[in-house]
Parts: structure tokens; C-alpha cells; sequence
């Protein structure tokens, strides 16, 4: 058996370009300098729900309000971890373990204020009919809530007419749908087509393995979306007024 | 059901593994032999959407992808070639269509061999369309419909007899993304073998009752969602030391069609492949630098190394400069076989393998494993406790973290963060316990409380 040494032949990229500081170094100089709200933070980025919950208590305790927390604690600890993520110090499935610590606390704040939280907006998802599919949903649900969005999760193999009706229902400023199979996506044709017969423009963000920024483009309300990081980025342009015209400007990457 | 387990190697040396051979070559279709000393091109396609209105507009599709792939095999000369179908949901979901289709590719497949004498196979994997919305219901009267349909292909042209089933894939999906070490044993070496063994005890029936070819099953909806997931060097979805045990335990997952009496070839996104060729000597089907019409990977030389058929994984079938996609596609295909059986003819197969090896073997530590050398070793780590289906699979993952490792003290490349992986992987792995009914206990305990669509009864418990 031949063995090389592979230094003419190939660049390991991200041995490369690797920082010198560790995610946990980086992240102990962004979160804030109040130290119940940075106990919080620091609790979210860990990913720990019992470690959350416990810091949320001790931030009561010292007079903060629980509802306030959500967003000036929990959604700064998950800031940071965007903000590493995004600056490719941190994996996904970081996001994901600190998402659902934030949620956790989300919750646990509600519950000790007795009042509603205020989302930053609402999203439906769901996997297009026939297929059975989910794991991209999931990954787009958890890093929308993790923003501060309210996701209303159809699941999957979700008929067309039950999309409409949530879209109707619920009043969302996006849907996020995902389809695996080349011959499932062709239900987001439907989905777009019932949506405009009822002058509903909201935009459908589509991905998954078989689906295209091409096929996408073909429908009015059809927008691409190739990495399920960038689905927060479009929620959040929306909310900036963004329309399909110029979102699919700010996220067709082909 | 009658299970026979692999406790020893096809192969006594990892040195004589090598391409379009092995020790279990197989006769099928018009002539083919595969892993007899040749290695073929095998085409895989997928219909476009548009085709998919009607039974008659599927046949009339398939129809023209044979002609068009067979067309261009004589056109330039290819000796041999074979055909992959793999169904769309209506094909499986109404048995009729898929048989209507087999027999239809059969036929035109015959005219061509009658008239150019052209070595040809059909194989056709079925769509594992055992589901359910709320819950996953794996023996259900989708399952029925299922075997059903693996009849009627079998019975009405189809050659060899293919899946890639989902047994565990819910279980699996929540674990990878939580990097939970035990979640995913327990979803692939336990949840995942036990509905090959199920499935293929069946399917290797029906192959046998119509005298055709149990090919094999592939870990795509488990191992390759790892591998998608991970993604290239610079995409931070999951660490690359990660996917590698997902990889390893994916394994001994595969092998258990074996164990339940299919022979082979194995399906080509089975990157697992190798280490089962080396474990029960089937020929395997692979797939690599040819497939990037379907997807990336960081191994695309190196995974052709000991393939004996090798296929483009999937393309829509549609209009190229060259022709249509399944002749292009089929052509470069043939070419790179051309490449390795004049390798063979000549004398260099095992210089030709090691540059393939040789090429990506540092690239990234799912392809270190890969490397036949290493796969050799993982088989010899399943093969230890080849009867502990728990045990076979911890084995394997633990020699996976263990080959990365030491490989990485040389010519392997690792990031700070993939050594971290990997250093909570072996962790995780050497703290797990060494008894399969404490650990199925404690993970179907677990999965129940955790997820409230996982039925045990899938799995027989």
C-alpha cells in the first residue's frame, strides 16, 4: 500500500484559517457586564436547562422582571451563540442544545410573570405532502425561536389545504417549507398558486435535497433558501419590509 | 427468521481487497457478472416531476431513459452496463406501476442485448414508504404494500432487488443533533439493524422465489444525513469526527441484509461499503466523483478503491449539451470503469487503488476511515462480537475515534474543533456499557420520554 504526504496535493481550509481563541474565550467578552444577566447568558451559551432556569431564579430573587429577562438575558446569552456561530466558531448542533435551554427559560419566565411574551413575529413551518422527511424543518424551526420568532410547526407530510388554512389562521409574515424528493416539491406550486387565489403575498421560503433556486423562482411567492442559517436572516428582513422582489435580491445565491 | 452472523473476515489481508473483484461474485440479467474480474457502470435517474402525472407518463419517461442510457453505451462502446430505478412514491405505493415500469425497461434492455450482445442488469430500489405522519409505523399495512411491490418488480423484470430503508431515522435525527454519542448507537446499530434484519428476511424470500438478486440496503437515511450535514471543510453543521461514528456503526447497520441472505451488490451510497465487502466478500456498488450531479462529498477518488459497479447516485432525467442527462452521465461513468479494467488488464490494480486511496485519504477524517486499510479494521472490530449487535456497533465506533486519532499524530489534518469532537466522542463511547439489554432498556426509556412518536414496537419490543 502507497502512502504520501498530502501537502502538494490537498489544503485542509479550516485548519487553516482556525482562530486562535476558543468559542468560550470569545464568548466571555460579549456577554453583558451585569452579572445575574450574565450568569444568564452564560447559562444559554452552556446549553444547560437546569443551569438556565437556576440563573433566571437568581436574577428574580435579585429583582428582575421575568418577562424582561426574555429578552434582556436569554436572547442575549443566544446572541452570542449566533454570533460565534456565524462566525464559524461554533457548531450547529451548538445552537441547537442552546436554543432549546433558551426555550426552556422562555417558558419558565411566562410562567413566573402570568403575562405574554411578545415574539418578534409569526412563522409557519412545515414538509411538504408525501414526504415524511423532517430533519431540515427541525433545524430551521429550533434557529427561528432561537431568534425570537413564533413557529407554528405543521410537521410533516402536510397536505396543501391544511397550509393554507394555517396561513389564513394564524397570519404569518413567512412560511418555511421543505420538501426531500423531486417529485413532492411540486406541492409548493400548489401552495403558491392558493395562496395568491386568495390575495394572501406572504413569502414561502423553500429548501431541501431535491429543490433549486430555479424551481423556486418560478412561483410569485417562492423564495430559495439554501442554508437553514439564512431563515432567520429573511425573518428578519421582512420585518424591515423587505418584499419577494427584494428579498430574492438580498438572498438568491445563484 | 434465520440469521446468519459474520464473526470472521472475507479477506485475510486488507491488501487483497481491491476493485472488480471479490470472493463473492455474482451472474445476473443478460450476461453481467459483477465482481468477477470487471467492474461496470451502474446508471442511476430519477424521472423529472413533471412525468409523474400518470402511470402511462412514467412508463413513457422510463421508457426513454433506457433507450437514451443503452443508446449511448453502444454508441461509444461499453461493454456492460447497468440500470438503477429507483421509485418514486406512486411506484411503490401502487405495485402495478413499478412492475409496468420493470417490465418495460426489461424489454428494451433485451432488444439491445439480442441485437449487440451488450452485458445488462436492472436493479430497482423500492421508495421505503412505511410512514405516517404523527408516528413512524415500520410494520404496519405499509409494510404489506411494500413486500408487495418487491414481488411484482421482482416477478416482471427487475434483476436485482434494492432499499434504503428508515428504521431508526426518527430516533437518529434528534440524536445528531444533539451530538448524543449513545442516541445515535442505539438509532442505527440497534433500532437500524433490527429493521434490516426484518425487512430483508423478507425481500431475500421474494428474490429467492423468483430467482433474481437480493442486492442490499444503504445507511443513506442515517449515515449519509450525517455526511450532508457535516458538509465540506468550512460549514460548522456538525463536526467532521462526528459524523465518523454515525459512519462506523453504520456498518454492521448494512451488513444485517447480509445476514438475512441478501448477496450483494451492495446499494451505491452505501459509503459504508468497503468495510462490508471486507467483512462478507459481496461485490458493492460505489459512488463518488461521479455523483457530484447529486451531492458533495470528500472522497470522490478515494471511494472507488474496491468498487466492482459505479453509479452517479441519482440525476433528473433532462436535456444537456451532450445529450440527455443519463447519457452523459452514463458516458463518464463507463469511462472512469473503462480507466479501472484496463488497470485490471494491465497488471496495476492495486497500484491503481492506492493512487485512488492515496489521493483522498487525508482529506478529511470520514475518508481516513474509509480508506480500505482502515475499513479492514473496523470490520475486524464488528466481526470481534459479530453476535452482539450492540456490542459490534461500539466496537466499530470506537476504532473509528481510534484510527482518526492516531492518524492524526501523522499525515491527518484535524481542527481544534474536530479534536474536541473527537475527544468527547471516545469519552462518551468508553462510558457506555458493555451489556445490549441494559443499554436497549436505558435508550428505549429514554426515546419514549424524549420523543412522543417513537414506538418500540417497530423493532419487535
Amino acid at each position: 500500500m502507497i502512502d504520501i504526504n498530502p501537502q502538494r496535493t490537498l489544503v485542509r481550509y479550516n485548519v487553516r484559517i482556525e482562530q486562535e481563541m476558543t468559542p468560550e474565550e470569545v464568548a466571555e467578552g460579549l456577554f453583558p457586564a451585569d452579572e445575574a444577566i450574565r450568569e444568564v447568558a452564560r447559562a444559554v451559551f452552556n446549553g444547560d436547562e437546569d443551569e438556565v432556569v437556576e440563573s433566571l431564579k437568581n436574577a428574580i430573587d435579585k429583582g428582575k422582571d421575568p418577562l424582561s429577562l426574555i429578552n434582556n438575558a436569554l436572547m442575549v446569552g443566544m446572541e452570542v451563540v449566533s454570533t460565534l456561530y456565524d462566525d464559524n466558531m461554533l457548531y450547529l448542533p451548538d445552537v441547537i442544545i442552546s436554543a432549546q435551554a433558551m426555550i426552556e427559560g422562555i417558558e419558565f419566565c411566562k410562567e413566573q410573570s402570568g403575562e405574554e411574551h411578545e415574539y418578534k413575529g409569526k412563522i409557519i413551518s412545515y414538509v411538504v405532502e408525501g414526504d415524511i422527511h423532517d430533519i431540515g424543518k427541525k433545524i430551521v424551526t429550533v434557529l427561528l425561536r432561537a431568534k425570537g420568532y413564533e413557529v407554528i410547526d405543521l410537521g410533516k407530510d402536510v397536505p396543501v389545504e391544511e397550509v393554507i388554512s394555517a396561513v389564513k389562521r394564524e397570519k404569518p409574515i413567512m412560511v418555511t417549507g421543505t420538501a426531500l424528493m423531486t417529485t413532492t416539491m411540486s406541492a409548493f406550486s400548489d401552495v403558491n398558486s392558493r395562496l395568491l387565489d386568495s390575495d394572501i403575498n406572504v413569502p414561502v421560503v423553500c429548501g431541501g435535497g431535491a429543490v433549486n433556486q430555479d424551481f423556486v423562482s418560478q412561483y410569485d411567492l417562492g423564495l430559495y433558501c439554501e442554508e437553514a442559517a439564512d431563515v432567520p436572516k429573511i425573518a428578519d428582513a421582512i420585518l424591515k419590509g423587505f418584499d419577494i422582489e427584494s428579498l430574492r435580491k438580498e438572498f438568491h445565491k445563484h | 427468521m434465520d440469521i446468519k452472523r459474520y464473526t470472521k473476515m472475507a479477506y485475510d489481508d486488507f491488501e487483497d481487497m481491491v476493485f472488480g473483484h471479490c470472493p463473492n461474485p455474482l451472474s445476473t440479467g443478460f450476461d453481467l457478472e459483477i465482481g468477477a474480474g470487471y467492474t461496470s457502470a451502474e446508471v442511476n435517474y430519477a424521472p423529472r416531476p413533471s412525468s409523474g402525472k400518470s402511470k402511462e407518463t412514467l412508463v413513457a419517461e422510463y421508457e426513454k431513459i433506457t433507450t437514451d442510457v443503452l443508446q449511448r453505451m453502444v454508441q461509444v462502446g461499453f461493454p456492460s452496463v447497468v440500470l438503477e430505478t429507483e421509485h418514486v412514491l406512486p411506484m411503490t405505493m401502487n405495485p402495478e406501476w413499478g412492475a409496468e415500469i420493470s417490465h418495460a425497461q426489461k424489454a428494451i434492455m433485451e432488444e439491445y442485448y439480442d441485437e449487440y450482445g451488450i452485458k445488462c442488469a436492472l436493479r430497482t430500489t423500492l421508495a421505503d414508504i412505511r410512514g405516517g405522519r404523527e408516528t413512524l409505523d415500520l410494520r404496519g399495512d405499509h409494510y404489506d404494500i411494500l413486500m408487495e411491490s418487491f414481488d411484482q418488480v421482482a416477478s416482471s423484470g427487475s434483476d436485482m432487488l434494492s432499499i434504503e430503508s428508515l428504521g431508526g431515522k426518527g430516533a437518529f435525527d434528534n440524536a445528531i443533533l444533539h451530538n448524543d454519542i449513545p442516541g445515535i448507537l442505539f438509532s442505527i446499530g440497534i433500532l437500524g439493524t433490527l429493521d434490516v434484519e426484518y425487512l430483508w428476511s423478507e425481500i431475500s424470500s421474494i428474490a429467492k422465489k423468483h430467482n433474481v438478486i437480493a442486492a442490499g440496503d444503504t445507511d443513506c437515511s442515517q449515515a449519509n444525513t450525517a455526511m450532508f450535514i457535516a458538509g465540506g471543510l468550512l460549514d460548522r453543521k456538525l463536526a467532521h469526527t462526528m459524523a465518523i461514528v454515525a459512519r462506523a456503526i453504520s456498518a454492521p447497520r448494512s451488513l444485517a441484509a447480509y445476514e438475512a441472505g441478501a448477496v450483494g451488490p451492495g446499494k451505491d451510497c452505501g459509503y459504508e461499503n468497503t468495510i462490508i465487502k471486507a467483512i462478507a466478500g459481496v461485490p458493492i456498488s460505489q459512488e463518488g466523483k461521479a455523483s457530484t450531479c447529486a451531492h458533495s462529498d470528500v472522497m470522490g477518488n478515494l471511494v472507488m478503491q474496491c468498487c466492482d459497479l459505479w453509479s452517479n447516485e441519482s440525476v433528473e432525467y433532462h436535456g444537456e449539451f451532450g445529450g440527455t442527462s443519463v447519457q452523459c452521465w452514463g458516458e463518464t461513468l463507463s469511462y472512469d470503469c473503462s480507466m479501472l479494467n484496463t488497470a485490471i488488464e494491465a497488471g496495476y490494480t492495486k497500484v491503481f487503488r492506492d493512487v485512488l486511496m492515496a489521493s483522498d485519504r487525508y482529506r478529511d477524517p470520514q475518508s481516513f476511515i474509509l480508506a480500505f486499510d482502515n475499513a479492514y479494521r473496523i470490520g475486524e472490530a464488528i466481526v470481534k462480537d459479530g453476535d452482539d449487535i450492540y456490542l459490534r456497533s461500539k466496537n466499530a465506533a470506537i476504532k473509528a475515534c481510534e484510527l482518526v486519532e492516531r492518524g492524526s499524530r501523522g499525515q491527518l489534518e484535524l481542527s481544534r474543533f474536530e479534536k474536541a469532537s473527537l475527544t468527547k466522542a471516545i469519552k462518551a463511547l468508553h462510558s457506555m456499557t458493555d451489556e445490549k439489554d441494559a443499554f436497549i432498556d436505558e435508550q428505549m426509556e429514554i426515546f419514549k420520554a424524549s420523543m412522543p412518536e417513537f414506538r418500540p414496537e417497530n423493532y419487535g419490543y
